[in-house]
């Protein structure tokens, strides 16, 4: 949509249309853009897919939304009518997520689609991808995991205090979208982990608790910073199974480190595997010994319970973003697992 | 018109000046050169072996070494009088952090317009904010030098040898002022 | 005149009754202009006018030219009507406007904001807790996704924060805003204390007010760290757990830290019925968070270079510099539904001062 002609603006009726939405329960808090005919179709004509296709749904719920819903809360969100096929690819990979279907939305831990942008259409849409990946600022970030959330309320009805019952949950819990920085990467991108081709438009997505930076600026050696992401991932704090996931969006300039000592993504992977752990002693100082738990305990207190269950992507997958101005990266807690898949935009 | 719609960047209250460079000297020889250094990690070690280049090279004079206690924020007013007092010249830097590039530059500009010829050392991760703050205070063109990011992770030889390039860059801004290169 | 879709409702879309002086076209072009003009923060923004503004600046005594933010490093400075201005974009209702001119009396107080956090690479979040009755006055959730969307005062009176850094100091991302990667819901962190089901008098007491004050307290974060601790059969085994997490490797910077705690009510209760208050709990803490020097240097963050170094492999290293609630402050919220609690790393220090309502 281009700048309309300045004159022909209303902003005392934009004023009264923003304040109507919020009263209709429709909104996440922030304004919202008023969906019409006219502005649904715009969005429509940017996806061959039938406007009646089930996109999304919530079984336990006997809930359901179709492409038409998606995009009215596209347009609701402030996304641009171009960003529709990125919204439908994020519900296709979250529609693969059993954690999203397994009561995510529902859930106490209050998770956060976390979805991730591969391919030329991050420059196309201008989706932020190197400096504040993970802050606000850029529409495409901002918009689209809004439109998820969005359906969430609306077609799920699930809202805090009635079905969403989020203890604490989470800051920008719908704020979560980044583009991968391909261009500052040494490695493959997500996608391929994810079983596309390279270069192919794509979207990943999976449901993350918090986000924990590491910031190791003054490394003289790549093994102390994979202690470094070792021990942030191995805190107590989040353990609460025997074993779980965690993504890593590493910033350029550490990637670069273990590039130029020879690693490939899955060597990180695989020593942070095999170094992020506790005993059985850490668990239980904590309450969370793991011995009454399982069918193969009781532990020696040394025992060794590493974090992760294997060094598969799924399990660790690993994302280069953010700007190479300060070595800081960040741990992303997974909410149950990753699927592994990531899905082509269409 | 916009129906009336406020435009919400022009707050009543902004300031900005255009920005002057100070008249530059004919040679660097026996001149005081400040080393202002922001507290940042390897800062003070990288302006004194830039410092002991030009000494070596120019013929400098005594070196200042002075620290800016607050990186981010704007020079304090008794700084900038010891700065004036004590220096022919100054080193500013090394802008290797969000804040503390941009106050960097702006400390140069605000040296520059009170008449002491100034050099600013920024990271070049850091070179569209050191930029930026150029422009906001109405000197778009301002000339900063950049040195490759990271610094903090240097070692001595790395600095001295880091040091030897950069101390031509801002031998350079010193003397010639406007239009100085670039460097990128 | 058509208002718009019903977005809920069995998957189909019904068109809503017509609602008189509503014209959904119009309010999309301005939408659409505002975005245009480089003024959002990715998201919606109302459009502010002389009307709107005057309707907000009725519920302060505040003189409109009154300076409440100013960044001296880049010779800005925000009045109470640039304030309100953002507080209508953001979507603040116009009896939000003195939480909002509070919050930026709180963040005017933070050595970090002045320092140049607005700009810095850690791309840290003004957090802003407020205590009083104007918690229910106004509809500030404390409980349930405390931390999470859904509440409109929750949600865009920390957004007005951010638009006036945006607009009225002109930072903006990838310019005077160096954030690396920034963090998730920056500018959507303001919480209640839930202090109907705390244990303890409320942060703001800590903060130098009377107990049942409205006030504010802000300061800035980076990560939040969630602990999820429900099945402990003992006060001190939560403790532990909070002490791991809050001594990790990965935020050491510099010697000392300071975190906060968004406590959940069913931890205070725990710590409460041990016969601990929040000093004791701090005090715990400060002494059991740390690490040695062997375990720093294995990440590259030996504290050896410091003048009081160097140090014995051994060499105990506490995280918080003191047990003040300065470097430890504690905040109960949330829902009692799971014991969850939240470590939040503050970028530098917080003042120790909370500021009254006005």
């Amino acid at each position: 949509m281009s700048s309309p002609v300045t004159s022909e603006l209303e902003p005392a009726t934009a004023g009264h249309v923003s304040e109507y939405l919020f009263e209709r329960g429709w909104s996440d808090g922030l304004p919202l853009v008023p969906a019409t005919e006219e502005s649904v179709q715009a969005f429509l004509v940017h996806t061959s897919r039938d406007e009646d296709e089930i996109v999304a749904r919530l079984p336990q719920l006997d809930r359901e939304a179709t492409v038409r819903d998606l995009a009215v809360h596209a347009v609701m969100a402030g996304c641009r009518p171009e960003y529709f096929p990125v919204v439908l690819a994020a519900w296709d990979a979250l529609s693969a997520e059993r954690s999203a279907l397994g009561g995510g939305w529902q859930s106490t831990s209050g998770p956060a689609p976390f979805v991730i942008v591969n391919g030329p259409i991050r420059a196309e849409l201008g989706i932020n991808s190197t400096g504040g990946v993970l802050g606000p600022g850029f529409r495409p970030n901002a918009t689209i995991p809004r439109a998820i959330g969005l359906t969430v309320r609306n077609s799920f009805r699930v809202i805090p205090h009635a079905l969403e019952q989020a203890t604490q949950g989470l800051p920008g819990r719908w704020t979560m979208l980044i583009g991968e920085d391909e261009e500052h990467s040494p490695w493959e991108p997500l996608s391929v982990d994810g079983g596309l081709p390279a270069g192919a438009d794509s979207v990943t997505a999976t449901l993350v608790r918090t986000c924990e930076f590491v910031d190791n600026r003054h490394f003289s050696d790549p093994e102390e910073v994979l202690r470094d992401f070792a021990d942030t991932l191995s805190r107590s704090g989040s353990w609460i199974f025997r074993h779980s996931s965690a993504a890593i969006v590493l910033n350029p300039d550490h990637a670069r480190v273990f590039a130029e000592a020879g690693m490939d993504k899955q060597d990180v992977r695989e020593w942070i595997v095999g170094h992020a752990s506790k005993t059985e002693a850490e668990l239980a100082a904590v309450g969370k010994g793991l011995s009454g738990q399982l069918p193969d305990g009781p532990f020696a207190p040394d025992h060794v319970h590493p974090v992760f269950a294997d060094a598969r992507p799924a399990n660790l997958p690993i994302i280069v973003a953010g700007s190479r101005n300060a070595a800081m990266s960040m741990v992303v807690r997974i909410f149950s697992t990753w699927s592994g898949r990531s899905f082509p935009i269409r | 018109m916009s129906g009336g719609i406020i435009d919400p960047t022009k707050s009543r209250s902004t300031v900005t000046a255009a920005g002057t460079d100070a008249s530059r000297p004919e040679q660097l020889r026996d001149l005081r050169v400040g080393l202002l250094e922001n507290g940042k990690r390897n800062a003070a070690q990288v302006l004194d072996a830039v410092g002991h280049v030009l000494a070596e090279r120019h013929g400098t004079g005594p070196l200042v070494p002075l620290i800016k206690k607050q990186f981010a924020m704007p020079l304090p007013d008794d700084l900038v009088d010891e700065l004036l007092a004590g220096c022919d010249v100054v080193v500013i830097g090394v802008g290797d952090c969000g804040s503390c590039s941009a106050s960097a530059v702006a400390d140069g500009i605000r040296l520059e317009q009170a008449g002491l010829p100034a050099a600013v050392i920024c990271t070049d991760a850091f070179e569209t904010t050191s930029q930026a703050m150029a422009e906001l205070k109405g000197d778009q063109a301002y000339p900063f030098i950049l040195t490759e990011h990271p610094i903090a992770n240097l070692t001595g030889e790395q600095i001295a040898q880091r040091a030897g390039g950069l101390a031509e860059r801002v031998a350079e801004r010193l003397l010639v002022g406007r239009p100085a290169s670039e460097a990128a | 005149m058509v208002v718009g879709h019903e977005p809920g409702g069995d998957g189909r879309v019904s068109e809503a009754s017509a609602v008189d002086g509503l014209d959904p076209v119009a309010s999309a072009l301005v939408t659409e202009y505002l975005y245009d003009q480089g003024w959002s923060d990715g998201l919606p923004l109302v459009p502010a006018t002389e009307e709107s503004v005057k309707t907000f600046l009725a519920h302060t005594d505040r003189d409109p030219d009154e300076i409440v933010a100013r960044l001296p490093q880049l010779g800005r400075t925000a009045t109470v009507r640039d304030v309100a201005t953002h507080a209508v974009m953001a979507g603040c209702r116009p009896e939000y406007l003195p939480l909002v001119l509070t919050a930026w009396d709180a963040l005017s107080a933070e050595p970090s904001v002045l320092g140049g956090g607005w700009q810095s690479t850690s791309g840290p979040a003004p957090l802003v807790i407020v205590n009083g009755p104007i918690r229910s006055g106004l509809g500030i959730n404390s409980r349930g996704g405390v931390l999470g969307p859904g509440f409109r005062p929750n949600a865009t009176v920390p957004r007005a924060l951010g638009l006036t850094v945006r607009n009225s100091f002109g930072i903006v991302p990838h310019k005077l805003e160096q954030a690396t990667q920034g963090i998730p819901g920056r500018w959507t962190i303001c919480i209640g204390e839930d202090e109907e089901n705390s244990p303890w008098e409320p942060l703001s007491v800590d903060g130098g007010l009377r107990p049942g004050a409205d006030a504010v307290s802000a300061m800035l974060v980076r990560t939040c760290e969630f602990v999820d601790n429900r099945h402990f059969a003992d006060p001190i085994e939560v403790l532990r757990d909070f002490a791991d997490t809050i001594q990790r490797a990965g935020p050491w910077i510099f010697r000392h830290s300071s975190v906060a705690i968004v406590l959940n009510p069913e931890h205070a209760q725990l710590f409460a019925d041990a016969g601990l208050d929040k000093q004791d709990v701090r005090e715990w803490i400060a002494t059991h968070a740390g690490k040695t020097e062997a375990e720093l240097a294995a990440v590259g963050k030996g504290l050896s270079h410091l003048a009081e170094g160097p140090f014995e492999p051994d060499h105990f290293h506490p995280v918080l510099a003191d047990a003040s609630p300065a470097s430890l402050p504690i905040v109960v919220a949330g829902s009692r539904n799971a014991a969850m609690s939240m470590v939040v790393r503050i970028f530098s220090t917080w003042s120790g001062r909370s500021f009254p309502l006005r």
